[in-house]
């Protein structure tokens, strides 16, 4: 599994721009579903077929944040804007990876007070990207106007940690692959949903369950691991402690039952878990509980420190313990 | 069923968004001898359902949770923080009994605040917010038992003030008294349209209760009941006063045809009401129900409540009354 | 081009019928099918040779303005903005309300503001739209509480540019019914949707992917220009007189790539000068259309508009043209979203 997980952190895909991560899943996934297909908006729904008729969608984004770019200056820097939520500091002399360039990212300022001005108040607004081209039209040719860049990082496991970028939420998919990998015969319907652009504005989850009408969604994605020095200090959550079965965010509240009955689960087999409650953000499981009369839909986070950093950090124990409980889930739920 | 009793009973039940079980076993058991058919739907919204004697569907909406808290994390010593459920402004909270739902019961406890002896000039300068608010749990003997994700309402009765009731919740139980009140005056009064009351959840935080059903009933025409704010001066706009009946809200989320039937329908019976001008969103159900399949055509119906969203809600029962009347009123319209 | 009528004509959200009849009227003639569905958005059908494929060209009829929100004791009009207005546009203009009645937006003299004051943006509780009534009653029968309130600015066109309000999106409604006047058929299904409610939240389209499940929506806008001395060209969102604007993201939606680069496409084909939009504040119907439903492959062409959300807006005669040809081949050339 980790090679899996160092394949999908490491593949190209932000919002918008989620075919390779859906070609590699695809490809992992080969000889393990029943079917497949792409929507109008570009999700890809592989599917597992049960005995039950009932039928459980676990949904992770495919997409990642990143970076576009909106204007280039005759002299061939790249201006950008934020692609999901960006924190802008965490590219401050870091590299940024377009399909077919690497930039440097830094900041702008002619006296030593502006910029230390412009390094305190980060913004895209006056930062720039270098991708070593000598002028506009050559950096046209190899980044036009509208590229997407993300960042250029690497996976690495450290003991039981892994740290990479985008585990958001490469992490669920990985864990929705592993599901569909070891589950040989369901007995509901397991439906595996990647979706599309979840970082920009859920536009993905909206229509993911249309087709399919599952009787129950749960969204697999990161959540604010706060056990580090003062970290988020109303979060309980923290590494190694289980999968994280969320009550609430700032999105969605996850349907009561469905909590309930993922407890039920984890009690029953022994499988570590722990509750979440997070004071900001928000997961697909908005927007698939919203689908035609609605659906009921939870969320089962992973830990992860430093989210939406390009070094974030989750813990193996927590997504080996992830899978146990969504295939007993899987089975029992409905 | 006497009006003031019922919107007392109501407000007593404690229901924050997902969690609205009790408040709807309530209306359930009142509502059903008055309908003929009650159900609720896949995301926790009760249906009853009334049979008209001519064409078209007509949804009566009315969100059944209220605002309240949430159980974030467990601090040593006996202490709990919280996360809002809904809009709750944290000055509210303070000196507060409030009861947590725990697996064991209800834990009860005490937000905590510092005394003014204690306080420096950064304590008394600003609000503490909810990152710095606390609930004591040393004085219940359920206090070991609270954990992340019970939720936690504040602890009051409602109570009567020359006339007008205060407590919690009148938002918007306020509405779902006069729904019940509505439904029993058809009794006499024979409904054109097949009507549904609906009894929402989560309105406080996604609406996802009332877009859903409105889904999947396919309606016609919806009347929203939901408070809006009364005797207060907000700039610009007109005074809504309590007392004096019903708010018709006018703006693009309301149906201007429908609007129009049901203003000369409460114009032909005296039912007593007041303008009230949404320039864009209302920030109710009916921003969503409006939107929701096709399309449908709405109109919003608020009672006039003070202090939204505290303890202390307030509302004038003749203003309930007078809602149910219209809204019995409204099943005539062809 | 029906630019002068469309844009002449009063359409705040939730108050579009005018702009509403106004089409139906020019338009019912010239396609198999014509309806206003239950929000009041007006959708016309043209039924494909080949058929098969549903392609949806959408443009909002709506604009920005006011709601009179109470009638104050001397007879003056407390009013609030309908979609996104700014105070630093309201003062000194002339208003309707209700489609009738006139009225001015004053602010005191500038002998009797304090210095700092003069500079300082106001807020709209310091504002009153004044009818000439004495009273409150005089006033009353007049308007009342929840009347829509609009700019008045009249149509104008020299020098190869056009000035008028609302460009945003009458623009874009202009270019649809142009469209339908130029060419009878095409191979897909095409569907005209004039929507209501843009400005308040991409209310109209919400329920328009539910009555036709289309495959395709192109969304034609009045989009934001910037390309004045004010501000740097690296921050220029479009520019006027480079061709229609293509959007490759915007607000809460990244446009669909196979469709963003098609339509770059064509318009390559036939060497249609075209620019890309090149910021990505401000949404559009496009992410309503795509994440409604079963989902639509939503994209964004827009005709670039100075001063839009203020009372006078500019575009360029040969932006508008092309954008017009622009959607014309893309059209004709509808294979290429095939792919």
């Amino acid at each position: 599994m980790i090679d899996l997980i160092r394949k999908l952190t490491e593949a190209y895909g932000p919002s918008g721009r989620e075919e390779e991560v859906h070609n590699l899943i695809l490809q992992e996934l080969e000889g393990h579903v029943d079917g497949y297909k792409f929507d109008n908006v570009g999700n890809l729904l592989v599917w597992k077929a049960g005995t039950t008729g009932k039928k459980v969608l676990f949904d992770a984004h495919a997409d990642e944040i990143g970076l576009v770019v909106t204007n280039i200056d005759e002299r061939g820097f790249l201006r950008v804007e934020s692609v999901g939520g960006v924190p802008p500091h965490s590219y401050v002399g870091h590299r940024v990876r377009f399909p077919n360039a690497i930039g440097v990212v830094y900041v702008e300022g002619e006296t030593e007070e502006e910029r230390k001005k412009n390094f305190t108040n980060l913004n895209l607004d006056n930062m720039f990207v270098d991708i070593g081209a000598r002028n506009r039209d050559e950096a046209m040719k190899v980044v036009p106007i509208g590229s997407f860049g993300i960042y250029d990082s690497h996976f690495f496991k450290n003991g039981d940690l892994l740290i990479s970028k985008s585990m958001d939420d490469r992490i669920g998919c990985a864990i929705i692959v592993e599901i569909l990998r070891r589950v040989k015969k369901p007995r509901n319907t397991i439906i595996g949903s990647f979706t599309v652009q979840e970082e920009v504005g859920l536009i993905g989850a909206s229509v993911a369950a249309y087709s399919l009408v599952p009787d129950v969604c749960v969204a697999v994605d990161v959540t604010d691991s706060s056990d580090y020095p003062k970290s988020f200090k109303r979060h309980s959550m923290a590494l190694g402690k289980g999968p994280a079965i969320k009550i609430k965010d700032r999105a969605s509240i996850s349907n009561r039952g469905v909590v309930e009955k993922l407890i039920e689960v984890a009690e029953q087999e022994k499988i570590p878990y722990q509750m979440e409650v997070l004071t900001f953000g928000g997961t697909n499981a908005a927007a698939l509980q919203r689908t035609r009369a609605g659906i009921p839909s939870a969320t089962v986070s992973i830990a992860t420190r430093y989210v939406h950093s390009p070094s974030e950090i989750v813990s193996l124990e927590d997504v080996e313990n992830t899978v146990e409980l969504l295939i007993n889930y899987a089975g029992k739920g409905v | 069923m006497d009006v003031k009793e019922l919107i007392k009973e109501l407000s007593s039940l404690d229901g924050p968004s997902g969690y609205e079980k009790a408040v709807l076993e309530l209306i359930e058991k009142k509502i059903e001898p008055l309908v003929d058919r009650v159900w609720y739907n896949k995301v926790g919204t009760l249906i009853a359902e009334k049979k008209g004697t001519g064409s078209g569907r007509l949804g009566i909406f009315a969100h059944a949770d209220e605002v309240g808290y949430v159980v974030t994390k467990l601090e040593k010593g006996l202490f709990a923080r919280l996360e809002t459920i809904g809009g709750v402004d944290p000055k509210v909270i303070f000196a507060q009994r409030v009861k947590i739902y725990t697996a064991k019961g209800i834990a009860k406890g005490i937000v905590g605040v510092l005394p003014p002896h204690l306080q420096k000039e950064e304590h008394r300068s600003k609000v503490p917010s909810f990152d710095k608010i606390f609930v004591d749990l040393s004085c219940s003997e359920l206090g070991e038992y609270v954990s992340v994700g019970d939720i936690c309402v504040v602890d009051v009765k409602p109570v009567e003030l020359n006339g007008k009731l205060c407590g919690k919740a009148m938002d918007n139980r306020a509405g779902c008294a006069s729904l019940i009140l509505a439904a029993q005056l058809l009794r006499n009064i024979r409904n054109y349209q097949d009507v549904y009351f609906v009894f929402s959840s989560q309105e406080e935080v996604t609406g996802l209760g009332a877009v859903s059903i409105a889904y999947e009933l396919r309606l016609d025409r919806a009347i929203v009941v939901d408070v809006t704010h009364g005797d207060v001066k907000i700039p610009q706009f007109v005074q809504i006063k309590t007392g004096e009946g019903p708010a018709l809200c006018v703006g693009p989320v309301i149906d201007k045809e429908f609007y129009s039937k049901l203003y000369q329908t409460a114009q032909r019976n005296n039912v007593k009401i007041q303008i009230e001008p949404a320039p864009g969103r209302s920030g109710t159900d009916t921003d969503e129900v409006q939107l929701s399949g096709t399309g449908v055509r709405t109109t919003l119906v608020s009672i006039p409540l003070m202090y939204m969203h505290t303890p202390v809600e307030v509302v004038d029962p003749r203003d309930v009354e007078e809602t149910a009347r219209l809204l019995a009123l409204a099943t005539t319209i062809e | 081009m029906y630019l002068k009528e469309l844009t002449e004509l009063d359409g705040v959200s939730g108050n579009e019928q005018q702009v509403r009849e106004f089409i139906s009227d020019k338009i019912k003639d010239k396609v198999d099918e014509l309806k206003v569905d239950v929000l009041g958005n007006l959708i016309a059908y043209r039924k494909g040779t080949k058929g098969g494929r549903k392609i949806v060209l959408a443009a909002h009829m709506d604009e920005v303005g006011f709601m009179v929100t109470n009638i104050e004791d001397d007879g003056t009009l407390a009013f609030a903005p309908v979609g996104g207005v700014e105070t630093q546009v309201m003062v000194g203009k002339i208003v309707r309300i209700n489609g009738q009645t006139l009225g001015a937006i004053g602010y005191k003299a500038i002998h009797i503001q304090d210095k700092e004051q003069i500079l300082k943006p106001l807020s709209i509780d310091q504002l009153r739209v004044y009818i000439g009534a004495k009273s409150k009653e005089e006033a009353a029968r007049q308007v009342k509480i929840g009347d829509y309130v609009a700019f008045t600015t009249t149509f104008d066109q020299e020098n190869n540019r056009l000035t008028g309000k609302a460009f945003d999106d009458r623009a874009g409604c202009s270019v649809l019914m142009d469209i339908i006047d130029k060419i009878d058929r095409y191979e897909d299904d095409v569907y005209f949707a004039f929507l209501v409610q843009e400005e308040v939240g991409l209310r109209g389209s919400a329920v328009v992917v539910e009555q036709i499940h289309p495959d395709i929506a192109i969304v034609i806008e009045g989009t934001t220009a910037g390309d004045d001395p004010e501000l740097p060209e690296y921050q220029w969102a479009t520019h006027l007189g480079d061709g229609p604007a293509i959007t490759f993201m915007h607000r809460g939606y990244v446009v669909n790539k196979r469709v963003y680069e098609s339509i770059i496409e064509v318009a390559e084909k036939y060497s249609i000068a075209h620019q890309a939009k090149r910021r990505t504040a401000g949404g559009t119907d496009a992410a309503r259309f795509a994440r409604t439903g079963a989902g639509t492959a939503a994209a964004v062409v827009s005709v670039p508009s100075r001063y839009i959300h203020s009372p006078v807006s500019m575009i360029d005669l040969n932006d508008y043209n092309n954008t017009v040809l622009l959607l014309q081949k893309i059209l004709e050339q509808g294979e290429a979203f095939a792919r």
